[in-house]
């Protein structure tokens, strides 16, 4: 997805104004002239200024027949825009249920989902996604000590 | 030359040793696959070394990233496509050398040249720092802060094909630095009342977003299963590369300088180091008509000149604590996690590390021709790896990564915020490279600023009083100025051209 650089332009300063803004509430401390606020006061300042040639730039391309947004080609590839989301869920649905399902599961859940989704053969997608999500466990839970939560799985391991 | 000896007894332990094999393999097939970056490399170790002592943890970068940066020239002769972007300047070559039946001399240049180059920057590495680190010793927060502020600005001015965004790169980066809880003053920043993010946003996990998560979103979408088409058997590879030596034995000097000089720049690293020592071997060169159909001379300068950066890129880390790459940048990051604070301190306290890590790249560049031989050999069937299995099994180990560092989904959330991110500024050419040189120095550089500030009371003056800060501040000032004149005339060309 790319956007033109005046639209960029435009959200970096938004963004940057809301940081410097939010500065004015960090307290100043009494006898000392520069306190927490001046150094991200300083780069949303920088930000801004970047900001506004950008959106110079971007007004100049525009005139020269740039759309605001183009969605990139792949997009009106058949699948693509699909994979591409399901990948992402993958990452959210790890966010929200790894904890309770516990690693193993949700890892080799994802691990399933993508290697459907990629056209792995379909024989070997569970006993792949299942011995891999082992593996990693094994390596990182019982050789690294990293507690990746256990969830379901917990009383057999 | 006690602390020598001691390194060697630290370098010579079994384990050590197993962690240089194991990176090295690991290094060797990540820089094989085209897609999986050297700094990726590092991104996905990181995780692992964290429960590691000191030593077997920077050895398992160095060794890896010494390996990886050799690896990308395999893919580049054999399927034209770069393994990882330091040898995208030279893959047309390389691949026309392949196709003219050259191939094994081809890989056999790579290989030795990149070991003599890698050699020849860990040479400069060990001759430069402890010098510089003496000089560094007398340094105030005025030259600290001027350093690190020519360093970044220098990461964007040379290392980016557009230096308004690169900027623009930068001060995100700085500007995310600034969440948690504020150097000078101790105040929590854009915390939101969250206690996670008091202590700021986890570096590993935003790394390991912006590097791996956003690319493994541009492949998905890419996704044509395994590498295909070899051509060519591949014979004995060292055939011939006595004759190159004796040839261009003044391109792999030429090539090693450049690197290292680059390289030890800050932010610009390998792949700038090749490019442009491909540039000048041309430029130079007595039959420049020859380049770009399968001429080995440009090859010999940028080969030697990609993995002499690796050893120039730790100059400024370890000295200063300013990274000379991305993959430096997560080595202060690692070292400050390991309580080795980069600095000139670093030379006193803990010389056995400092001579610790010198040995090991030294090792792993001689490592480097008996595995590199082992992967020429052994590359198709490396490249046959189907990406279908490989692309989604890296996914989990970069939640793995993310999560292990924080021991909590906190990590992942980062992670994630970042991959995203990180995939819409690269789609808009905006480098990601400049966010995490922010992210490392902003703490470093807003302490420096506002210490000079508070000991100079406001005066901007002081700031070049002192005669090396001066010098240094003077040049940044120059850097700025000649960043503010592109820019302008960048403009003003657009407006001629739309007129």
């Amino acid at each position: 997805m790319r956007a033109n650089d005046a639209v960029v332009g435009v959200l970096l300063i938004v963004i940057a104004a809301a940081m410097v803004a939010y500065t004015a509430t960090f307290p100043a401390f009494p006898g000392q002239r520069y306190g927490p606020a001046l150094f991200p006061r300083l780069l949303g300042a920088g930000i801004i200024l970047c900001g506004a040639a950008l959106v110079v730039r971007g007004l100049a391309a525009r005139r020269m027949g740039e759309a605001w947004i183009a969605a990139g080609d792949w997009t009106r590839e058949p699948g693509k825009p699909l994979t591409f989301a399901l990948v992402l869920a993958c990452l959210v649905g790890y966010i929200l249920v790894s904890e309770s399902l516990g690693f193993i599961v949700t890892a080799a859940a994802i691990l399933a989902v993508l290697f459907w989704r990629f056209q792995v053969r379909p024989l070997l997608v569970l006993p792949l996604a299942v011995a891999s999500s082992l593996v990693v466990h094994w390596f990182f839970a019982s050789l690294m000590r990293v507690p990746l939560p256990r969830g379901i799985l917990d009383s057999i391991l | 030359m006690d602390a020598l000896s001691a390194a060697f007894v630290l370098v010579a332990d079994p384990y050590v040793l197993w962690v240089v094999l194991a990176s090295s393999l690991f290094g060797m097939f990540v820089g094989a696959m085209p897609g999986l970056t050297a700094t990726m490399a590092t991104a996905l170790l990181v995780p692992v070394t964290f429960f590691m002592p000191p030593v077997p943890a920077l050895a398992a970068i160095v060794s890896a990233t010494t390996m990886a940066i050799f690896a990308g020239d395999i893919p580049a002769a054999m399927l034209r496509m770069p393994g990882t972007p330091a040898s995208a300047a030279y893959t047309d070559e390389s691949y026309a050398m392949a196709r003219k039946g050259q191939l094994d001399l081809n890989l056999g240049t790579n290989l030795v040249f990149s070991v003599v180059g890698g050699l020849f920057g860990v040479a400069v590495l060990i001759v430069a720092a402890p010098l510089l680190a003496e000089i560094a010793l007398n340094f105030s927060s005025y030259e600290y802060f001027w350093l690190a502020a020519l360093g970044l600005s220098c990461a964007v001015l040379i290392a980016t094909l557009d230096p308004l965004k690169g900027f623009v790169s930068l001060l995100l980066g700085l500007a995310i630095g600034t969440i948690g809880i504020d150097p000078a003053a101790g105040f929590p920043r854009f915390t939101f009342g969250t206690v996670e993010l008091m202590q700021g946003i986890s570096f590993i996990p935003a790394m390991i977003g912006l590097f791996a998560i956003s690319e493994i979103l541009r492949s998905s979408v890419a996704m044509e299963g395994g590498f295909e088409a070899v051509e060519g058997k591949v014979g004995s590879i060292f055939k011939g590369i006595g004759a190159v030596a004796r040839r261009y034995w003044f391109n792999v000097l030429r090539g090693s300088v450049i690197g290292t000089v680059i390289g030890a720049l800050p932010g610009a690293g390998a792949d700038i180091a090749a490019w442009i020592s491909y540039a000048v071997s041309k430029r130079f060169s007595k039959e420049p008509e020859k380049f770009g159909t399968g001429h080995l001379e440009g090859i010999v300068d940028a080969t030697s000149a990609n993995n002499s950066a690796l050893g120039g890129a730790w100059i400024p880390a370890l000295v200063f604590g300013i990274p000379g790459d991305s993959i430096t940048a997560i080595v202060i990051g690692v070292l400050y996690m390991k309580n080795m604070n980069p600095g000139p301190m670093v030379f006193i306290q803990n010389p056995q590390f400092i001579y610790a890590v010198f040995l090991i790249f030294i090792l792993a560049n001689l490592l480097m021709l008996p595995l590199g031989w082992a992967a020429i050999k052994s590359a198709k069937v490396i490249l046959r790896t189907p990406r279908n299995v490989l692309v989604p099994l890296i996914l989990i180990f970069c939640v793995v990564g993310s999560y292990a560092m924080t021991n909590s989904i906190y990590g992942v959330v980062v992670m994630l915020a970042m991959g995203i991110a990180g995939w819409l500024l690269e789609e808009n050419g905006f480098p990601v490279a400049p966010i995490i040189l922010g992210l490392v120095l902003g703490e470093m550089f807003e302490q420096n600023f506002m210490t000079s500030m508070i000991k100079s009371d406001g005066s901007f003056l002081a700031f070049f009083e002192r005669p090396i800060a001066g010098v240094l501040g003077g040049l940044t000032v120059a850097v700025w100025g000649l960043f503010a004149y592109k820019a302008v005339r960048g403009l003003s060309g657009l407006r001629a051209a739309t007129a």
